[in-house]
C-alpha cells in the first residue's frame, strides 16, 4: 500500500498554546477522519478542542479541506491528497 | 479562615469571569477581570481549604468545557490539565458545567454538568472520573432538558449524604457517600406533566441549607402553576419548598410571596431560619410588576417579608439566575445578587439596604462570596 498522503492542518490562533505554539501541523492520512485520529494520538490537548467525547468534530466548528466545506462533500470521510490543506475553524455566530 | 481580611466575589458571566476584591467593610470593591474572555462561565468555586483556590467553568460552545483555577485569590487564572468528560464509549458528549463544589478531601472536587451528571476529581480539578451511581442511574435517560438545559446544578455534601439538584429531574439524595441515589422529590409539584407528584422529573431549581441544621433543607422549585387547568389541577405554591428530614420530604413555604417562581435560594450563614428568595413572573421570568425585590423568611418560611430598600422602583425587568445569589458569613452579613443585565448587587445587613456595586458587567450567570 502507498503511504498516505501528507498534508497541512491550519491551527485557529485560539487554539495554538494546545500544539506549543504551533500555527500549522503536517498530518499524513488518507482522510479527514484519519488526519483527526492522527491529532488525537500526536496532539491530544488540541483534539480536545476540536472533537467532543464521542469523537465527533464539536458542533460549532466548520472543517474545509482547500476551500471546500466538507459537509458539501463526503464529511470528514473526505479523502486527502498530498499538500492538501485541512483548516478547521469556529462557525460565525454568537453574540 | 483564620486571619481573613478580605472578601471575594467571583462573578461567572457571559464573557468570562471577574473577581471583585474588598476589605471587611466591603465599602469599595475593586474589579479585576474578564478571566477566560469571552467564554460563559456558569459555575464559580472559592475553595477555602487551605490555601484560597479559586475556580470557573469556563463553557466555550466551540472549542468545548474546560476548568480555571487560580492559586492567587483571582490575579489569573490557568487551565486545569483536564476537564470533566464522558467516558469514549459512554455515548454522551458534555455541553455545559452548572456546579463545582468542594469535596471530602483537601483537593476533591464535585462538578455537575449538562446533560446532568456529576463528576468528581481528586486532584484539584487536573483529572476527573465519572460518577456513576447517579450519572448512570435507571432515570438518567428518562430525564428532560428545562429551558436551560438537562443541569446538574446542585451539590450539597453533609458528611455521607449528597443532595443533588438536577433541571429537570428532582433532588436526588444519597447517604453512601455518592455510590447510590434515589429520588426524594415527596411532596415536589411539577406543573408540566399531568401528574402533578411524580417520583421525578421535577423542574428543581435550586436548593440550600445551613451547615449546621443539615437536616433543613430549602429548595425553589419551579412554580408559577397556581392556574393551571388541564389534567391534574392547579397546584399552587410548588414553588418554595422545606424539608426538615434530610430532603426525604418536602412541603411548601410558598404562601405569602408574590409570586412562588424564581431561582436562587439562599439560607442566612448564621441562622437556620432565615432564608431568602428572588420572586419573579413565571411567564416572563423578571421582576414582578418590574420593581425587583429579595423577600426574607425569618422563620423558616412561615411568613415573608420584601426588601427592596436602594433597589430600582420601576421599568426593571432583570432576571436573577439560580446562581447569581450569595451572602458572605460576617457578622453583618452582606448578599450579592448579579443580573441578566449586567449589574451586580449588595445587600448590606442581610438585604436591608441596597447598592449597585457594578453596573455595566456582562450578563451574570453566577455569584460566589468567601471572606479569605
Amino acid at each position: 500500500m502507498c503511504p498516505a498522503p501528507t498534508g497541512t492542518v491550519h491551527v485557529y490562533g485560539q487554539l495554538r498554546e494546545y500544539c506549543a505554539g504551533a500555527s500549522q501541523l503536517s498530518v499524513s492520512a488518507r482522510t479527514v477522519r484519519a488526519a483527526l485520529e492522527d491529532l488525537e494520538r500526536s496532539q491530544s490537548a488540541l483534539y480536545r478542542n476540536l472533537c467532543d467525547e464521542t469523537g465527533k468534530v464539536r458542533r460549532h466548528l466548520n472543517v474545509f479541506v482547500n476551500t471546500d466545506n466538507v459537509r458539501d462533500l463526503d464529511g470528514i470521510d473526505t479523502t486527502l491528497t498530498a499538500g492538501d490543506v485541512v483548516t478547521i475553524l469556529p462557525a460565525v455566530s454568537g453574540g | 479562615m483564620k486571619g481573613a481580611d478580605r472578601v471575594i466575589l467571583t462573578i461567572g458571566t457571559k464573557k468570562g469571569v471577574f473577581v471583585a476584591e474588598a476589605a471587611k467593610p466591603r465599602r469599595k470593591f475593586e474589579l479585576r477581570g474578564p478571566f477566560g474572555p469571552g467564554v460563559p462561565v456558569y459555575s464559580t468555586l472559592i475553595d477555602t481549604r487551605g490555601t484560597p483556590r479559586l475556580y470557573a467553568s469556563s463553557c466555550n460552545p466551540f472549542f468545548g468545557m474546560k476548568v480555571l483555577r487560580s492559586t492567587n485569590v483571582g490575579k489569573g487564572f490557568e487551565e486545569t490539565k483536564s476537564g470533566p468528560a464522558f467516558p469514549k464509549d459512554d455515548g454522551r458528549a458534555l455541553i455545559n458545567i452548572w456546579s463545582l463544589e468542594p469535596g471530602g478531601g483537601k483537593k476533591e472536587l464535585w462538578c455537575g454538568v449538562e446533560p446532568a451528571s456529576l463528576f468528581r476529581s481528586r486532584d484539584g480539578g487536573d483529572s476527573w472520573e465519572m460518577v456513576p451511581g447517579i450519572s448512570n442511574h435507571e432515570h438518567a435517560r428518562k430525564w428532560q432538558p428545562g429551558n436551560g438545559g438537562l443541569c446538574m446544578h446542585t451539590i450539597i455534601r453533609d458528611g455521607n449524604r449528597v443532595h443533588l439538584g438536577i433541571s429537570t429531574g428532582g433532588h436526588y439524595l444519597s447517604e453512601d457517600g455518592g455510590d447510590t441515589f434515589k429520588a426524594s422529590n415527596q411532596g415536589v409539584g411539577a406543573g408540566f406533566a399531568p401528574d402533578p407528584y411524580p417520583e421525578f422529573g421535577q423542574c428543581v431549581h435550586k436548593i440550600a441549607r445551613h451547615e449546621d441544621a443539615p437536616g433543613r433543607l430549602y429548595m425553589q422549585n419551579h412554580g408559577g402553576w397556581a392556574d393551571w387547568t388541564g389534567p391534574g389541577g392547579p397546584r399552587p405554591d410548588i414553588g418554595v419548598l422545606r424539608s426538615d428530614d434530610h430532603g426525604r420530604s418536602w412541603r411548601s413555604i410558598a404562601s405569602g410571596l408574590p409570586s412562588d417562581f424564581g431561582f436562587p435560594i439562599v439560607v442566612h450563614p448564621h441562622d437556620a431560619d432565615t432564608v431568602y428568595v428572588v420572586p419573579l413572573e413565571p411567564a416572563t421570568r423578571s421582576c414582578p410588576g418590574g420593581a425587583p425585590a429579595v423577600w426574607r423568611s425569618e422563620n423558616g418560611g412561615d411568613s415573608w417579608s420584601r426588601l427592596a430598600r436602594g433597589l430600582p422602583k420601576k421599568q426593571s425587568y432583570f432576571t436573577i439566575l439560580r446562581d447569581a445569589m450569595d451572602i458572605d458569613h460576617l457578622t453583618a452579613p452582606s448578599l450579592y445578587f448579579g443580573t441578566t443585565t449586567g449589574q451586580l448587587w449588595i445587600g448590606r445587613e442581610g438585604g436591608e439596604k441596597w447598592e449597585c456595586v457594578f453596573d455595566s458587567l456582562p450578563p451574570i450567570h453566577n455569584v460566589k462570596v468567601a471572606v479569605v
